[in-house]
């Protein structure tokens, strides 16, 4: 279980410019959990994700996984529990490197790295039992350099990379934005197969209306810094776009100012 | 020409270990490490030292080796504990190896000389005669001893950490790698190459000088570029292989160029513009080029980064394309 308690973040703190990123988030986080989370440009929705991840620190507030708090460790400490999908293809996976040894890098994710051989037959032989489950066909070409696939390969491979270990929590910061509609569509199906099969707790960023309402299990709707929407699975499922912006309305108090997200 | 090609072997080999310590940071780990200058000397002045102390020649290369670690263990110090700037941390470490020479030695210069060296302690332990075959012999099992090393080391778990550092920080930090002791290390394996390969240059050439690191960074840049791109291929291996073979076709081309009669005066400025030129050429264009004058060089053969420019270190990743010889723009934000 996550828990996140009073998590406040400022960006430049005391100067003219000071954005207050998150104000007083509050939030708990069941095992196997799929939780939607949308917002505004700007609402913090990223900054929060950085914050649970360890990329960036908090300036009050507790982290806690599984009631072990770790709102002071670097992001590397944290690697064990959370893996982590970023919006930009080039972010989640080393392009230099085989998708072999990629996969044999997320396979020991915050475990101790020692001088055994990274790439062992044993283990290859489970990647591509791994990859040929995404059904990409990837499983064929472990030895191609990363930075030869598509953004959609690519983000899929990261897919795997952040599940593959198993972590305790699985955060995706709008990681098919930078796709085409059907590489999007295709790592969503990869997304959801591999939450339900591992029962992976996930946070997932989208800018996507329509998808926040199809995935998950619960949506929570960010702006200013702050969570003004937490629906629960039930209400989630009765609910339509146009709804949701006139909820986002009511309980904001301005119009949904993001474009992108209506015309999905 | 049996002279030219002798030269080449043994410079070629003695400097292929700061080759392999340069394509470690540089161009592995994307770090441009400016230590190196300072470090090759050092190994040369540490071993020095000890030999003319009465140490066993062998023994005295491996300390040398080992004060080239340390000094890449202190760049890397500066660097990751102490939030200096990648390129001021290896100058600062280069310019305090000076005075860590002059201490060492006790003057600038040590003439070895008189006393046994490496090559014919080795060749002593086979009975064979010391002659220039033979010191190359010894070079060349070294040079495939580190060949072999390193690349195993670099496909072991934590080499693969190294590597993906130099790929992709945010994203090994991610997996829970801690990426400043990854750069340690990294800075500490490759110069500690670099400091082998000054202590083997002092044992073949006969003493130690503080002056001679001038110049070798630019020459084994050269060597790595010039290997990559005629001998590279796709895999690891291989580039570890070409590098060395870029080394001794570097030393061949300049023993060539003292035999034809070329001013060895000038030889610096034009390494200089060769690496210049090399960095300015979009990868295609050179290697269209070069397939057309070396045969069997497939143009559209492929370099271990996608795109050859890019090379961290050599040139920022975004720029490519631009002459942009300074250190990854990433780095510079640190
Ligand atoms: N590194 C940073 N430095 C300064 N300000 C930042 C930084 N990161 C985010 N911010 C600010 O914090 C606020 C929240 O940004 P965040 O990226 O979390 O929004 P978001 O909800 O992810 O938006 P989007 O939908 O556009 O991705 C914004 O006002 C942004 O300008
Ligand atoms: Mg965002």
């Amino acid at each position: 279980m996550i828990k996140l308690s009073g998590i406040e973040k400022y960006f430049f703190a005391g100067t003219p410019n000071q954005v207050l990123a998150l104000d007083n988030i509050n939030l708990q986080i069941q095992r196997g959990d799929f939780l939607t989370v949308i917002g505004s440009n700007g609402a913090g929705k990223s900054t929060l994700l950085k914050a649970v991840a360890g990329v960036i620190s908090v300036d009050a507030g507790s982290i806690k996984i599984d009631g072990l708090d770790v709102t002071a460790h670097p992001e590397y400490m944290r690697a064990r529990d959370i893996g982590r999908i970023d919006q930009d293809p080039m972010a989640s996976t080393a392009a230099d490197l085989s998708i072999e040894e990629n996969l044999a890098i997320a396979y020991l994710r915050g475990q101790k790295r020692g001088l055994a051989r990274a790439v062992t037959s044993q283990r290859t032989g489970y990647f591509r039992d791994t990859l040929r489950n995404i059904g990409l066909g990837l499983e064929d070409r472990l030895k191609v350099p990363v930075g030869t696939l598509s953004g959609g390969q690519r983000q899929a491979l990261a897919l795997v990379m952040a599940t593959i270990a198993r972590p305790k929590l699985l955060l995706l910061d709008e990681h098919t934005a930078a796709l085409d509609p059907k590489a999007a569509r295709q790592v969503m199906e990869i997304t959801e197969r591999l939450v339900q099969q591992y029962k992976l707790t996930t946070l997932m960023i989208t800018h996507n209306m329509e998808q926040a309402l199809r995935f998950g299990n619960r949506l929570i709707m960010m702006h200013r810094g702050r969570v003004i929407l937490d629906i629960s699975a039930e209400e989630k499922g009765k609910l339509t776009v146009a709804a949701l912006v006139d909820r986002f309305t009511s309980t904001s108090g301005t119009v949904f100012d993001d474009d992108r997200a209506l015309l999905a | 020409m049996e002279s030219v090609i002798i030269n080449a072997l043994q410079q070629g080999l003695i400097f292929a270990f700061m080759a392999l310590g340069v394509l470690l940071t540089f161009r592995l780990l994307g770090f441009p490490d400016l230590t190196v200058e300072g470090t090759f000397p050092l190994g040369a002045a540490v071993t020095a030292r000890a030999i003319v102390e009465g140490v066993e020649p062998l023994l005295a290369v491996l300390l040398g080796a080992l004060a080239g670690g340390a000094a890449g263990a202190v760049t890397g110090i500066i660097h990751t504990r102490l939030k200096v700037n990648n390129i001021l941390a290896g100058i600062l470490t280069a310019s305090a190896i000076y005075t860590v020479m002059l201490r060492t030695m006790g003057r600038p210069n040590t003439p070895l000389l008189a006393y046994d060296n490496v090559y014919g302690q080795i060749l002593g332990w086979f009975k064979l005669a010391e002659n220039n075959y033979n010191v190359i012999l010894v070079l060349l099992v070294f040079a495939v001893a580190t060949r072999l090393l390193l690349g195993w080391f670099l496909n072991t778990d934590l080499g693969l950490a190294v590597r993906a550092t130099g790929s992709n920080e945010r994203m090994i930090s991610a997996l829970g790698v801690n990426t400043d002791n990854a750069k340690l290390l990294a800075l500490v394996i490759g110069n500690f190459l670099v400091g082998l390969s000054g202590a083997m240059a002092c044992q073949a050439q006969g003493f130690a000088d503080i002056g001679m690191g001038i110049g070798v960074l630019v020459a084994a840049i050269a060597s790595v570029i010039a290997g990559e791109t005629i001998f590279g291929g796709n895999r690891l291996g291989r580039l570890l292989t070409s590098v060395i073979l870029g080394s001794i076709m570097y030393r061949g081309l300049l023993a060539l160029g003292l035999r034809l009669g070329l001013p060895a005066e000038d030889f610096k400025m034009m390494t200089a513009i060769l690496v210049l030129l090399v960095l300015c050429l979009p990868s295609l264009e050179l290697r269209k080029r070069l397939g057309g004058v070396i045969p069997g060089l497939r143009k559209d053969k492929k370099t271990m980064h996608p795109a050859l420019p890019a090379r961290p270190g050599f040139a920022s990743p975004t720029a490519d394309q631009t002459c942009g010889a300074t250190p990854s723009r990433r780095e510079m934000e640190e």
